[in-house]
């Protein structure tokens, strides 16, 4: 196995590995930074973010009020220090992108604008019109290049982290155009693998989207923090799910039933007028938005389509001008996958799992209790989204938190003393058997079918709104899944170049894991709470027994075990969550 | 489904481990009237033959992955339907001017090993301030005339469209170039003598032979067609050292 | 990724597979008329200054049928040439917007065609006249 060696592994090339590898590369160039990607940078899923990225700009903003919309948007099981940390963090972090190029969308004086999002009380929401993350990821991509110190390994797989003398020594990656395996030894690894959105069937996720990082970090017995709390966007496409930005609320779009009835303000987000108003109707947290319109399919309101229950996503009050300079990218996505054109009709939409709020546990440091493993963005569980993600704070999570970790996995690996390399081969070796070993099974299921299997289990055991016997009925099917799995998938393609049967193989071992954490940790809490909500007896949120975090541990072939962890309060006790009511209307720039 | 048809799936296959030679290989694919060109070949992927490669990611054409020639013409498969095809066979090969690695599956090292990094795409500041002095004013029309060609995606359908980059693969190629011009573009930036050479080459805008096929299948309206060629009559003025009297410079 | 086995697929044909690059391919051969009408044209410059006696003998060289025919088809594809280039010649310009809005190519093109025609005509009453 070839060997390459080096300072810091960074796992994955989206926006928060980019800017990792960014701050590696610019506080000392003479460490030597990896960058592994399973794909070319720019096509991690960064990319299809759209609607914008928070930080505190305007006069009449406060890093308190960022503070206290994303606390309360997380329903209080944010750390708190962590996020002061965030908010206090964001608009440098914006200002730097600018000055990288990213092509931010400005007033007419040309200085920055910034929009409303949901869940937010003043407008702070940086945007380049409705690909803001595509932008971003561009930005930091292109920027890369002038860091001699990166190296990149496009399309190579990290099939796992070598631990040694209880810290990390390397990392290994499947180079995927020839099948072979390569070692990266090393003092500090930084996972940035990204979400696990696709555990569920209807997802705004992309095929990669599969929770690699977290799982291999969960087989190193580093907890996953909060996995229960998946967040639903609620407007996606029906069929694909293909994601509808929130941007278009925060333009001033307005969400109706079958009826044409704003439906939102019978769930405690109303009065429907003035519009637009922070905070309310449309304006409204996700979490809030997803279940009434569950309600609402319940009640029969919600309108039939080949493809689903839908409601309609209206913009067309706010006439083409606005939507061709701000929403250029929703207009061709709805005209080219629902046949849609916005400006004359509304966009037929309805809820798809898109944010995994859970992740691997990390101090507000990004340091994980494995030594000398970090990890950032929506693999992660920093403490700042709580128990329900505010949009645009998700983009701006992975360059403050990207920096952090360069930072300080640099700082980590400059100190760390000499690995053991011949140990670390051995184990490296004893990966690649295991893996190539997926390659010879004869008998078993094929990889669609188990994966069907899982998202039928989880859509129906893991929604929006849960009852213990579903969720209970999804953990035992996922126990015979995952022991379908171990007995072996028979793969058509048994190539070593290029075999990404075989890898979305390795990829399903990840996500059935995943999902089992997933409904293990739902079922355990036993009260509602931000996107975990429940119909059975726990309905309400429970301060007293439930103000805490759920980490999860893996005991191997069985379910995970779980233990309780508290939740760092400093400024803002628990508060009812209250949104909707009273307010003036306001001025979208 | 009630109105699910089937049609004719015609793939490129090519597997460096067996085969001397591509070959075409049919399938007959059940579609409905929303299923794009990629769910057929995850159809064909997820049920009959495993072995099937191609890249895929975001489904909603914005991540570049999935390039492929439909019937000759360089497509986004994402965003191809199925029943624009109907009842004629479609023909699924990996995007032209590329080497075959596997099946649809392209080498497209060149792009992003060389010509990409050689076109130096990151802004060289103009005002060189610290993070603190906060935003670069940028006004509308400032930001108007690099904004588009900021788009694109990196989907190489372009360089599948262009024959110079196959007949002369040292062609630095239409989306690199598009690149350049949206750096030297950019208010912000004043790389453009540092990105002279690439440009000025034979290599560079000169490669050109304005077939403008790249701008046709360009999915993001980048046009780099116009890119390369407005820059032709820069090329010719720096040629004749005048160039530098119209550029921006450094400082305030 | 050199260190793959690929395949590179010949480029032999490539003009022949999509009738875009057909087109492009008759444009560019279009020019073939084009530099020969002009070198017959030069050859007439050059025997005008010969005097009158060349002159007219270069016209009369030129009263032949497959002269005639080689005339009328280039004006056909020179004129062919002419619209490409007026077709391309947005992509040469400069970026330039109105009030933001870029200016649309068939204003270039449009415009390059009438004032090709109008410059064409004239020459034609021109020359008719003296």
């Amino acid at each position: 196995m070839q060997s390459v060696q080096t300072d810091v592994v960074v796992v994955g090339g989206g926006g928060a590995g980019l800017r990792a590898a960014i701050a590696v590369a610019q506080g000392d160039p003479r460490l030597r930074v990896a960058l592994i990607s399973k794909v070319v940078p720019m096509r991690s899923h960064t990319v299809a973010a759209e609607g914008g990225s928070a930080g505190v700009i305007r006069g009449d903003d406060s890093l308190n009020h960022h503070f206290d919309d994303t606390v309360g948007g997380g329903d209080w099981l944010c750390d708190q220090d962590v996020v002061e940390y965030f908010v206090a963090h964001c608009t440098e972090e914006m200002v730097q992108l600018e000055h990288w190029g990213c092509p931010w969308s400005r007033k007419d004086d040309g200085h920055i604008n910034v929009r409303f999002f949901g869940g937010m009380k003043v407008q702070r929401t940086w945007f380049a019109a409705d690909k803001s993350g595509f932008h971003m990821l561009h930005t930091l991509f292109q920027t890369s290049h002038q860091y001699p110190s990166i190296k990149r390994f496009d399309e190579f797989f990290c099939a796992d982290l070598i631990v040694e003398d209880g810290r990390v020594q390397g990392v290994v990656a499947i180079d995927i155009a020839t099948g072979e395996f390569r070692l990266f030894e090393c003092k500090a690894a930084i996972i940035c693998t990204g979400g696990a959105g696709r555990v569920y069937g209807q997802n705004t996720n992309a095929g990669i989207v599969t929770g690699d990082g977290m799982g291999i970090a969960y087989r190193h017995g580093v907890p996953l923090r909060d996995m229960e709390f998946m967040q639903w966007h609620p407007t996606a496409l029906p069929g694909t799910g293909i994601l509808i930005t929130e941007a278009c609320r925060g333009e001033g779009a307005i969400l109706t039933n079958k009826d044409g009835y704003r439906y939102l303000q019978d769930y405690g987000l109303g009065p429907t007028e003035p519009w637009p108003r922070p905070k309310a109707m449309e304006l409204g947290p996700r979490d809030r938005l997803s279940q009434a319109f569950w309600h609402e399919e319940q009640k029969g309101r919600t309108v039939s389509t080949p493809l689903g229950q839908v409601v309609w996503l209206d913009l067309r009050h706010l006439g083409a001008a606005k939507i061709h300079e701000r929403l250029p990218m929703i207009t061709e996505v709805a005209k080219t996958f629902a046949g849609v054109d916005p400006i004359v009709s509304p966009i037929p939409v309805r809820p798809a799992v898109h944010y995994t709020m859970g992740g691997i546990l990390c101090n507000g440091q990004t340091e994980t209790p494995l030594k000398g493993l970090y990890t950032a963005g929506e693999c992660s569980s920093v403490g700042i989204h709580g128990a329900n993600r505010l949009g645009s704070n998700s983009l701006a999570e992975i360059v403050v938190f990207g920096k952090v970790a360069g930072e300080r996995a640099a700082q980590y690996a400059k100190a760390a003393p000499a690995g053991r390399p011949e140990a670390v081969r051995k184990q490296a070796e004893s990966v690649e058997s295991r893996l190539l070993g997926l390659l010879n099974r004869d008998k078993g299921d094929r990889v669609a079918t188990v994966r069907d299997e899982m998202h039928e289990a989880m859509e129906t055991g893991v929604g929006i709104f849960r009852k213990a016997d579903a969720m209970q009925a999804a953990c035992a099917k996922l126990t015979v899944l995952r022991d379908r799995y171990r007995r072996g998938l028979k793969l058509d393609d048994r190539n070593r170049a290029f075999n990404t049967e075989w890898l979305s193989a390795i990829e399903l071992g990840f996500t059935l894991e995943l999902a089992e954490v997933i409904a293990h940790s739902a079922l355990h809490r036993k009260e509602s709470r931000g996107a975990h909500t429940r119909l059975d007896e726990f309905k309400e949120r429970d301060d007293a027994n439930y103000l805490k975090h759920t980490l999860a541990y893996r005991t191997g072939d069985g379910p995970p075990r779980l233990d309780y962890a508290p939740v760092t309060i400093t400024k803002s006790p628990p508060k009812s969550r209250v949104y909707g009511g009273e307010g003036k209307k306001v001025e979208l720039t | 489904m009630a109105d699910t048809r089937t049609i004719e799936i015609e793939v490129l296959r090519y597997n460096p481990e067996k085969d001397a030679e591509p070959h075409f290989q049919t399938f007959q694919v059940p579609f409905t009237h929303d299923t794009s060109v990629l769910q057929g070949l995850q159809y064909i992927k997820d049920h009959l033959d495993g072995s099937l490669t191609f890249r895929w990611s975001c489904r909603m054409a914005i991540c570049g992955s999935c390039g492929k020639m439909v019937n000759g013409v360089p497509q986004l498969s994402c965003h191809t339907f199925l029943r624009d095809y109907y009842p004629g066979t479609v023909r699924i090969e990996p995007l032209n001017h590329f080497p075959v690695v596997r099946d649809l599956v392209i080498d497209q090292s060149d792009f992003f090993e060389k010509k990409l990094p050689s076109v130096k795409p990151y802004i060289v500041p103009k005002n060189a301030k610290p993070v603190s002095a906060g935003a670069h004013v940028q006004t509308p029309a400032q930001f108007q005339k690099y904004y588009q060609y900021s788009q694109c995606i990196n989907c190489l359908l372009c360089y599948a469209a262009c024959p110079q980059y196959g007949l002369k693969p040292e062609f630095t190629g239409p989306a690199a170039l598009a690149l350049l011009h949206r750096y030297n573009a950019d208010s912000r930036d004043r790389g453009w003598e540092e990105r002279a050479e690439i440009l000025n080459s034979e290599e560079g805008v000169w490669g050109c032979t304005l077939v403008g096929y790249c701008s046709e299948v360009c999915p993001k309206q980048v046009d780099p067609a116009h890119a390369i060629n407005q820059n032709k009559v820069n090329s010719t003025l720096d040629y004749f050292g005048v160039l530098k009297f119209l550029m921006p410079k450094g400082g305030a | 990724m050199a260190r793959v086995k690929t395949y590179v697929r010949p480029m032999r044909g490539w003009w022949r597979r999509n009738p875009y690059y057909v087109r492009y391919m008759i444009r560019e051969a279009s020019s073939v008329f084009l530099a020969i009408y002009t070198v017959i044209l030069l050859v007439g410059l050059f025997r005008l200054t010969q005097g009158e006696a060349a002159w007219d003998a270069w016209r009369a060289a030129l009263a032949n049928p497959g002269s005639i025919v080689f005339h009328w088809l280039a004006l056909l594809t020179v004129g062919y040439h002419a619209y490409t280039w007026w077709k391309v010649a947005p992509k040469t310009a400069p970026d330039v917007r109105i009030a933001g809005r870029p200016l649309p190519e068939l204003v270039i093109t449009a415009g390059g065609l009438l004032a090709t025609l109008g410059t064409s005509a004239l020459v034609y009453v021109i020359v008719r006249w003296m």
